[in-house]
């Protein structure tokens, strides 16, 4: 089996998320696109004929392509996922700091 | 009873038309409670309709989503000590006089927490097809792994005791839907859970979290995953562990 040096890492890395999401370090819900992301790659490095297949019905002729291709998009798509978080926890900070001015003043005037 | 401090936690989003009626329902049948609302961003009235009563009102500064704002009540009911929490929804699905019937089943059981069950005997309540399926399914799961009977584990009607009012208010990474997957971290962490037959009415305004085919889908998807990790948790520490 050529490819079991590819099932030890992806093995590794399924454990690695999985053991930061049992100590809270990782929250489920962000875990679900690593780990689902990690068993499509497990499965392709189990059976790398599966990728000669879709390769050859997509048109692409040489199959590790397809791999990179597969890696390249789904870094991209969490990239985009992580960008629109950072924007949403910007918004949510900036408001937090708004309040927390105006209740300062708030409880300044109590305190008076 | 009386001598317990009990406190009504209601999430509210947008529910300008309801909650007048809920929380005057709630001193009605529950005199000696305190109701603490978490206005979750509402974008209508519900801000200014809650001000009017004699309650706490907690204004959330954005849209934290339904979980999220149950725990802050939670955590507001463990700053203040409270003995007892009763998750009430502010759609007016949940029927007041029945939180004293599960109030009383909580303490009488010395149970930690106590679930209003729609299903335990039969009413006219409805599910939609797929809220069907996910119920039973989690149902089935819940007596696999922790060998109790829990007809309704998507109810979000529950009495809760201080052990567990501590516990929700700690919780790091408190879920985003508190159903089957707490329960199942709840039973196994040694808490005990009973179900009383309560009687609720159709939520009729306000969206729903698990309307059409996508969400309900999701939500099943995300359910399963957080219970492997639950599962998967828990067979690394011992059972009881508090």
């Amino acid at each position: 089996m050529k490819n079991i040096y590819f099932v030890i890492v992806i093995v590794l890395l399924i454990t690695y998320i999985s053991r930061n999401v049992i100590k809270s370090r990782v929250s489920v819900k962000e875990s679900f696109f690593w780990i689902v992301g990690s068993f499509v790659a497990l499965i392709l490095a189990i059976f790398p004929k599966s990728m000669d297949s879709i390769a050859g019905f997509l048109g692409i002729a040489y199959a590790p392509t397809l791999f990179l291709l597969i890696c390249v998009l789904f870094l991209l798509f969490m990239a985009f996922r992580d960008s629109k978080r950072i924007a949403e926890q910007n918004e949510k900070i900036v408001e937090l700091g708004q309040q927390v001015a105006y209740l300062k003043n708030e409880v300044k005037k109590w305190k008076k | 009873m009386k001598d317990n401090k009990v406190l009504f936690v209601i999430p509210t989003h947008n529910e300008e038309k309801n909650i007048k009626n809920v929380i005057r329902n709630i001193k009605k049948s529950v005199s000696y409670a305190d109701i603490v609302v978490i206005n979750d961003w509402s974008t209508d009235k519900t801000k200014d309709i809650v001000e009017k009563e004699d309650v706490v009102l907690l204004n959330l500064p954005f849209n934290v989503g339904y979980a999220s704002a149950v725990q802050t009540g939670i955590k507001y009911a463990y700053e203040k000590d409270y003995d007892y929490v009763i998750q009430f929804d502010g759609d007016g699905q949940h029927i007041a006089s029945e939180a004293e019937k599960l109030l009383n089943e909580c303490m009488k059981s010395k149970s930690n927490i106590a679930i209003g069950s729609r299903f335990l005997v039969p009413t006219d309540y409805h599910h939609t097809f797929f809220r069907k399926v996910g119920t039973k399914l989690f149902s089935i799961l819940i007596k696999i792994f922790c060998k109790e009977k829990i007809t309704d584990p998507t109810s979000g009607f529950q009495c809760l005791d201080k052990n567990v009012i501590k516990k929700y208010s700690r919780m790091q990474g408190y879920p985003e839907f508190p159903d089957a997957n707490l329960i199942i971290e709840m039973l196994l962490s040694g808490y005990k859970i009973i179900e009383v037959p309560v009687i609720m009415k159709e939520s009729n305004t306000g969206v729903s979290m698990h309307g059409g085919i996508y969400k309900p889908f999701k939500y099943m998807v995300k359910m399963l995953y957080t219970i492997t990790f639950i599962l998967f948790k828990h067979s690394f520490s011992k059972k009881g562990d508090k």
